[in-house]
């Protein structure tokens, strides 16, 4: 007893120091790295360390102080009792972590502005294991915080407890992480000249680690750790039992932390949506196997069929032969073990040198018994006690045991080239060659006149001649969702036609097949992203081709806006046109143009 | 291939010259460049860092000038003609692209596989 505790001990210790050292890796990365991203996802890490390793501190901590009390009492340890039957352990796995957010309407429209954005993760704790999710970038764009990660803890008991904490770190788009040392060694050195800057910034340093210079640039201040970088500070939490476990969505209760004077905060709907399911070992693993003669009782008459049979879940499944297992055939019958189950053991007839054990379940109004023999009595003795066990697990995992619930975990992906910022929701649109482009056009046209009274002196309709020639994207407009930037400019000559023929995007399909219409924000976006930027430009969500590119039209705006400007000079390029352009390209703030040259 | 303000940036070039094609009254290039100084670094696919405002190739026109001199998508410009990219708006270099009296342009640009090969060379 008291020797496989030192090699748990030795287990965890094992466990801290390698913490430990993932700790001080993570600490010189933060204080060498320079761009945000690689500093929140370090600051992160070193977060999930910390938290680890006083959670197998204070495991430790525990079982020395019940090591000790162990050897204070003098429990004699030969003649324990048979311990307390104990339940199986399980997986409990937590997936599609989602946690709505509340932002003023006023907000979320009007989206001026910088964007105040925050880095998210959660950490999730079970028992002695702790896990991290990917960190997820929120801003006001951003109806919920979705987490993707699938998060599997392999020893749960049913009494389990999952706690689960979310953090934030406010993350300004402006500022530079630097510690402020870092700062004011490249200003400084800046301004002073090359060598004597050099020696200026190397006598800044805090006497860590050597200097590493990148071929002239500033050199790399190591600081104490956990000293720079960003701060995540916790932001909700709440904790989850067995009695939430489901095999479907449910919403459970945050308990939020901070205010919105914090930096860190975040407007949360005070709710998680989560799937958690357990999988007990019961379910999933065989409990007990061997040999038995199953005799129907009542049906057809004395038919004693010698099987070999494997408990697992809630049945027991009695196969002709032991290579059926393996082989996977299917069982020759099974038998219902759950918890209306009875079962008892009796003594089969005086003569007979073993116990057996009676079965019985209802199925429907009738009582179908099945008597199980085993060769020796010791083998009934072992299975009586499978059956016990079994029917323990199942009386303390309740729920989980009525039926073998899936934990989906999703392949790997790879991580998109692109995705910083997510969509929108309410800017989005799609593009579908189903729709009819008719009414596109009508809608289009309208727009144009409306805009055209403001600026444009030549008749804003030219465009419409390339719905003519080239296949057409077709739009669905929600309402008022078509944004007031976009912008068409009239090609003047048809040698642009032609142009646009030359400049036909290599080999992808110009527009996209047949989507469904509504689209889930990020996923769409992300995915979108992930085809490969450059390439598939029809794809991207378009409300409107731009002119001069008449067969692709890319741009990487959100959807909203199609500003393209074009590099040839118009003939008749005006100049109340180009500060229109100007205008409209610089008022949408998620706007990356692209021009043709 | 981001840049630390007051330092010298520095990056491995190739030289890329493309005549510009006369189409009627234009000439055009067959290329698209996105980024600049006044747009949203984020949305760059093509940039490594985050944060670099440059010019980027966005996309090669099949069979154009560009196409034929070897510009390849994810391509950052660093100058043009001798006027440098790194630093400007979007519409400037648009302009810069895009003046009529020029019939040829040199650029520099520069790509991750250009570094790599040299860094690979050097090992």
């Amino acid at each position: 007893m008291i020797n496989s505790k030192n090699i748990t001990d030795s287990d965890i210790q094992k466990k801290i120091d390698h913490e430990i050292r993932m700790r001080e890796g993570t600490c010189k990365l933060l204080g060498a790295c320079s761009q945000k991203d690689q500093a929140l996802e370090a600051s992160k890490s070193l977060l999930t360390c910390n938290t680890r390793i006083l959670a197998y501190m204070s495991e430790l901590q525990r079982m020395k102080e019940a090591q000790i009390l162990q050897r204070a009492t003098r429990r004699p340890s030969d003649s324990a009792p048979l311990d307390e039957r104990l339940p199986c352990k399980g997986k409990v796995a937590i997936s599609d972590l989602r946690i709505p957010l509340m932002w003023k309407d006023t907000e979320y429209f009007k989206n001026k502005g910088e964007l105040h954005r925050c880095a998210v993760f959660c950490i999730l704790q079970l028992g002695g294991e702790i896990h991290d999710t990917d960190m997820v970038m929120v801003d006001r764009t951003m109806t919920d915080i979705c987490f993707d990660s699938t998060i599997i803890f392999q020893e749960a008991c049913p009494g389990f407890e999952l706690r689960m904490e979310l953090y934030s770190c406010c993350s300004e788009d402006e500022s530079s992480t630097g510690s402020a040392s870092r700062k004011l060694a490249s200003k400084l050195g800046s301004s002073l000249s090359r060598s004597s800057g050099k020696k200026f910034r190397s006598g800044l340093e805090p006497g860590g680690g050597s200097p590493v210079s990148n071929g002239g640039g500033a050199p790399l201040l190591l600081p104490a750790p956990s000293n720079s970088g960003p701060k995540y500070h916790l932001l909700a939490h709440t904790s989850l039992v067995m009695a939430h476990v489901q095999d479907a969505f449910r919403t459970h209760d945050l308990s939020i932390t901070g205010n919105e004077e914090c930096s860190y905060w975040l407007p949360l709907y005070g709710s998680a949506c989560c799937r958690l399911v357990a999988q007990p070992r019961c379910m999933t693993e065989q409990m007990m196997s061997g040999r038995l003669k199953v005799k129907h009782l009542g049906g057809d008459s004395q038919s004693c069929k010698t099987t070999y049979s494997v408990l697992r879940g809630t049945k027991l499944f009695c196969y002709l032969q032991e290579d059926n297992v393996e082989a996977e055939v299917e069982p020759a019958f099974t038998i219902a073990i759950n918890k209306e189950t009875r079962i008892r053991a009796t003594d089969k007839d005086p003569h007979g040198k073993a116990q057996s054990i009676c079965i019985s379940n209802r199925y429907g109004g009738e009582e179908v018994t099945h008597v199980l023999s085993a060769e020796r009595r010791e083998d009934t003795q072992r299975w009586m006690e499978a059956f016990w066990q079994h029917f323990y697990d199942m009386s303390q995992w309740k729920q989980c045991c009525d039926d073998l619930m899936k934990i989906n975990v999703p392949l790997p992906r790879k991580p998109t080239a692109v995705m910083t910022k997510q969509g929108s929701l309410y800017h989005e649109m799609i593009i579908d060659t189903s729709d009819d482009i008719g009414t596109v056009t009508d809608i289009l046209a309208r727009r144009v006149k409306e805009e055209s009274f403001l600026s444009h002196p030549e008749g804003p309709l030219h465009w419409m001649s390339l719905f003519g020639e080239s296949p057409p994207p077709s739009h669905s407009l929600q309402g008022a969702g078509l944004s007031p930037h976009l912008y068409c400019r009239s090609p003047r000559d048809p040698g642009r036609h032609q142009r646009g023929q030359l400049s036909d995007s290599p080999g992808s399909p110009l527009f996209p097949r047949s989507r469904p219409r509504t689209l889930s924000l990020d996923a769409k976006l992300s995915s979108l992203r992930g085809r490969g930027y450059g390439s598939s430009p029809a794809q991207a969500p378009q409300p409107i081709p731009s002119c001069s590119s008449s067969t692709s039209s890319h741009s990487s705006s959100e959807g909203s806006t199609a500003s393209e400007t074009d590099s040839v000079p118009f003939p008749r390029s005006t100049t109340a046109r180009s500060s229109l352009r100007n205008l409209r390209a610089k008022l949408d703030p998620r706007n990356w143009l692209q021009s043709q040259v | 291939m981001s840049f630390i303000p007051g330092q010298p940036v520095t990056a491995v070039v190739q030289r890329i010259e493309i005549c510009k094609l006369r189409q009627c009254d234009n000439l055009i290039l067959g290329f698209s460049i996105g980024g600049g100084i006044d747009q949203d670094p984020g949305q760059n696919p093509f940039s490594e860092d985050k944060t670099d405002k440059g010019i980027y190739v966005t996309r090669v026109s099949k069979g154009g000038p560009a196409e034929a001199a070897g510009l390849m998508i994810g391509d950052k410009i660093m100058q043009v003609n001798g006027w440098d990219m790194t630093m400007v708006t979007h519409d400037q270099a648009r302009k810069r692209l895009t003046k009529k009296n020029e019939d040829v342009v040199r650029l520099l640009v520069t790509r991750k596989s250009l570094e790599d090969a040299v860094r690979n060379a050097m090992v």
